[in-house]
């Protein structure tokens, strides 16, 4: 059987950042293979070059469907993807500018082979407030942040605390600002960072890892029960879990999203959990996974 | 044997002022001749007379000016609906009308797959069913082995049985938010949305691309749209890869093949992109294909509290509708597609979105003035007069949605809207009377194709109920048969070759039983649709 694919969404209104974000993305030694699908009105500029060095793939989606609001074209093309002899490691979604990001991660919830990557919305600091109040769109674009596991505020000169606090409060998920941050990579895929790329007058390695691997065994029920109480400030949580009778489950948790999947052999548990530095430390984790 | 060949007719409807009426009709290259009696063409040289239409009444050909291709397609799975409808083969699917009827209906269809083929439905509409929701229980009387999916009519949802949830592994655990389950924690089958149905689709090998793309689809297009008259029909959203280009090239090219389809290029990428696309399909037209108008769309549907609306809103206080393009996006094209001269069938349902569709283009016309435009707002459906005059001010062609007040307007009174709005929605009266030029429509496959059906929406106003809603916004018969032929060959800019049967233009005509002019006009939705002449092809039923 393949593995199943992980897939993550980046959200954000027009002009965000959310190109930006994933060139980034693929600049960094993540060492992932990256399928980048891109569904938005406007010219593509994901850069040839760096999906070209990794590797790497994207495709280019119409939303061309009788029915308005269904964007069957999408989860086909995810459909197409799945098939493949090959799977890529991680499929990345450039939501549209105005897509609500949740029906679309929402695949990686229902569909046994995929696995939730959470969604990360981009903001532009320096609009957001002013876009929030259009008469217009502007619940269109709340509702990406409120929605989000991750915000990303993007094209701020020096952090905005107070825009920070509000995306918080607005959407319950890990707020960063991306000046701040010199790898993305382990919060949008998970898994620890390789090496840190050290960017000239930026050195911190903003990021708190832990892994475990025991012999804790936990039905679906404890499973959730132990998840609900996790640690705030662990950003994701991921990894395998046994269960009884040799079956296991496969955990993804990414902010406030929780996904569990059965799988039929179960390994043992081994599970790993990523956090912001200053939010959370490796102590906290391992007491509360092992309480 | 002469070139020239005279149809005689019990009475030919022109809608052509100069000779509203007439017996016969000559035809040469299929182009009209002569219209009038049995010698009309007589100076033209020697004549073949025809009277095999002879007991028939003639219309010009009508023309379903909103329409996706998809609606011939569909009919590749069974048609669990609450209405009548007839399939391209003029089968007649009765409506299901209760929950034993579906399951009944369904396991008649089922007896006719092959065993390892899963049962697929659409159309279903769980509004009509008021008794209890559609389950897996009742899915699993139909079949315990095969896969069962029943689309719902919006294509947001389906029910599926215990075989497709266990394919799809859905149980108790499963954790997706449209996967709906009941009061025993386990999945009840009803799935909702695209991310929910999505697993059940991929291992049914149900894909909606196909639908609208294959060479059947096209063929069976032409067999829904025949059996309604239509020998014009749109396609409105339309990909145009290059590859559906060649098929559509090559199947309306057949001799045989008797209908014209005018697709709009679906506007789904960048502004100048999408007009440099239109503007090269456009040099590839054809007679039978015309390409070059492109299609935006802004909002989503009123039933489903998409549309964008104005205060006060929807009557149960849900939140405004959604943008499935930007606001500031409509205006960059807009203005690109207006400088470029390319026609644009715009999609507006809530009457915000209508606003801001003609804000956009009267951005776009200030900067780019161009006479003759005939840009189609299409539904308008809570468009009222203040709008339409806008619309007319700019030479804007509205083609407005009649089908829904017969289909969804009692859930418009009900639900949505609320009475006062919904009496006035697709006010077709006040549209004309703002001067306006019209066409109505079906939006197939959301309502069956029909036009002299669409016409009798428009005329009387009836709901699914039997109620009237809003006497004001009525049409006269001979309003709503001009709004399906000439008007609506006004809207697509081909009111020079078809919508009236008149010299010199295609010899495109509706054979129909009985005449729509002197029927109740409340019987012209029954007014018998014999088949098409097109080109000066007869293709009867």
């Amino acid at each position: 059987m393949k593995p199943r694919l992980p897939l993550a969404v980046v959200s954000g209104y027009l002009g965000a950042g959310k190109t930006t974000l994933i060139n980034r993305l693929l600049s960094e030694p993540h060492g992932l293979r990256l399928l980048v699908m891109v569904n938005d009105f406007g010219a593509i500029n994901i850069d040839a070059d760096l999906l070209a060095e990794a590797g790497d793939d994207t495709m280019t989606l119409t939303n061309g469907c009788v029915c308005c609001t269904m964007g069957a074209d999408l989860y086909m093309a995810i459909g197409d993807v799945l098939d493949r002899d090959t799977r890529p490691d991680y499929l990345v979604i450039e939501a549209s500018g105005i897509a609500d990001p949740a029906r679309i991660a929402q695949v990686a919830m229902a569909e046994p082979d995929l696995v939730y990557g959470g969604i990360a919305t981009v903001v532009d600091g320096q609009t957001y407030a002013s876009l929030v109040a259009d008469p217009l769109i502007g619940a269109q674009i709340e509702r990406q942040t409120s929605v989000a596991d991750l915000v990303l505020i993007s094209k701020l000169d020096h952090p905005d605390p107070a825009l920070t606090l509000r995306l918080g409060v607005q959407s319950r998920a890990a707020v960063v600002d991306l000046a701040e941050r010199n790898a993305l990579a382990p919060l949008l895929f998970g898994g620890a960072p390789r090496t840190i790329p050290m960017v000239k007058g930026q050195a911190h390695a903003p990021y708190v890892t832990w892994s475990s691997s025991s012999p804790i065994q936990l039905d679906h029920e404890a499973l959730l029960a132990k998840l609900n109480t996790r640690p705030a400030g662990l950003f994701r949580f991921k990894g395998f879990v046994a269960g009884p009778s040799g079956r296991g489950w496969e955990v993804h948790c990414v902010g406030p999203a929780v996904s569990v999947k059965p799988i039929s052999q179960a390994q043992g548990t081994k599970v790993v959990g990523i956090g912001l530095e200053g939010q959370i430390n490796p102590e906290q984790i391992e007491n509360w996974w092992l309480d | 044997m002469s070139d020239i060949v005279v149809y005689s007719a019990k009475k030919i409807i022109t809608m052509d002022v100069n000779r509203p009426e007439a017996t016969h009709v000559a035809v040469r290259n299929g182009e009209v001749l002569a219209v009038g009696d049995a010698r009309c063409a007589d100076q033209w040289g020697t004549v073949t007379h025809d009277d095999s239409l002879k007991d028939a009444v003639l219309m010009p050909g009508f023309i379903e000016a909103h329409a996706h291709m998809m609606a011939g397609a569909m009919w590749e799975y069974a048609y669990a609906g609450f209405h009548d409808r007839i399939d391209p083969d003029g089968k007649l699917w009765p409506g299901l009308t209760d929950i034993d009827a579906v399951i009944g209906g369904l396991s008649d269809y089922a007896q006719g797959l092959d065993d390892d083929a899963p049962l697929v439905g659409w159309g279903f509409d769980p509004i009509f069913l008021k008794t209890e929701r559609l389950s897996k229980k009742h899915l699993d009387q139909i079949s315990t082995t095969k896969p069962i999916a029943i689309l719902y009519s919006n294509l947001h949802l389906m029910c599926v049985n215990s075989v497709a949830l266990e394919m799809a592994g859905f149980d108790h655990t499963t954790n997706a938010e449209g996967v709906i389950k009941g009061p025993d924690g386990t999945p009840t089958g009803e799935l909702q949305e695209m991310a929910a149905m999505f697993p059940v689709m991929r291992r049914l090998n149900i894909d909606f691309r196909g639908l609208s793309q294959k060479e059947t689809s096209i063929r069976a297009y032409a067999d829904v749209s025949r059996r309604a008259g239509v020998t014009t029909v749109t396609d409105l959203y339309s990909e145009m890869e290059e590859e559906d280009v060649a098929t559509m090239l090559r199947v309306t090219g057949e001799d045989s093949y008797p209908l014209r389809i005018v697709p709009a290029l679906g506007a789904m990428s960048g502004p100048k992109a999408i007009a440099d696309k239109a503007e090269a399909l456009a040099k590839r037209s054809t007679d039978k294909l015309r390409l070059g108008a492109v299609k935006l769309m802004t909002d989503g549907a009123i039933q489903g509290w998409t549309a964008r609306i104005k205060s006060p809103g929807y009557v149960g206080g849900q939140p405004n509708g959604i943008w499935n393009t930007p606001p500031e996006v409509i205006f960059q094209l807009v203005e690109e597609l207006n400088s470029r001269g390319i026609q644009m069938h715009i999609h507006v349902n809530g009457d915000e979105a209508a606003e801001v569709a003609l804000n956009a283009i009267e951005a776009a016309l200030r900067k780019h003035p161009w006479m003759g435009h005939r840009h189609v707002l299409q539904h308008c459906q809570m468009m009222g007069r203040d709008l339409f005059t806008r619309a007319a001010d700019m030479g804007l062609c509205c083609n407005i949605f009649a089908n829904h007040i017969y289909y969804f307007g009692d859930q418009h009174v009900a639900m949505t809207i609320g009475v006062d709005r919904a009496e006035r929605m697709d006010g077709a009266r006040s549209a004309i009377d703002a001067g306006v030029n019209i066409a109505i429509h079906s939006d197939a496959p959301v309502t069956p194709m029909a036009p002299l059906f669409t016409a009798w929406c428009a005329v009387n106003r009836q709901t699914t109920s039997g109620r009237t809603l809003g006497h004001a916004q009525q049409i006269t018969v001979q309003e709503a048969l001009f709004a399906i032929t000439l008007g609506a060959a006004y809207t697509l800019k081909l009111d020079r070759e078809i919508g009236s049967i008149q010299t010199g233009k295609r010899a495109d005509f509706t054979v129909l039983g009985d005449d729509p002019t002197k029927v109740d006009p409340m019987a012209l939705k029954d007014v018998p649709v014999l088949g098409t002449v097109f080109g000066g092809r007869v293709h009867l039923l």
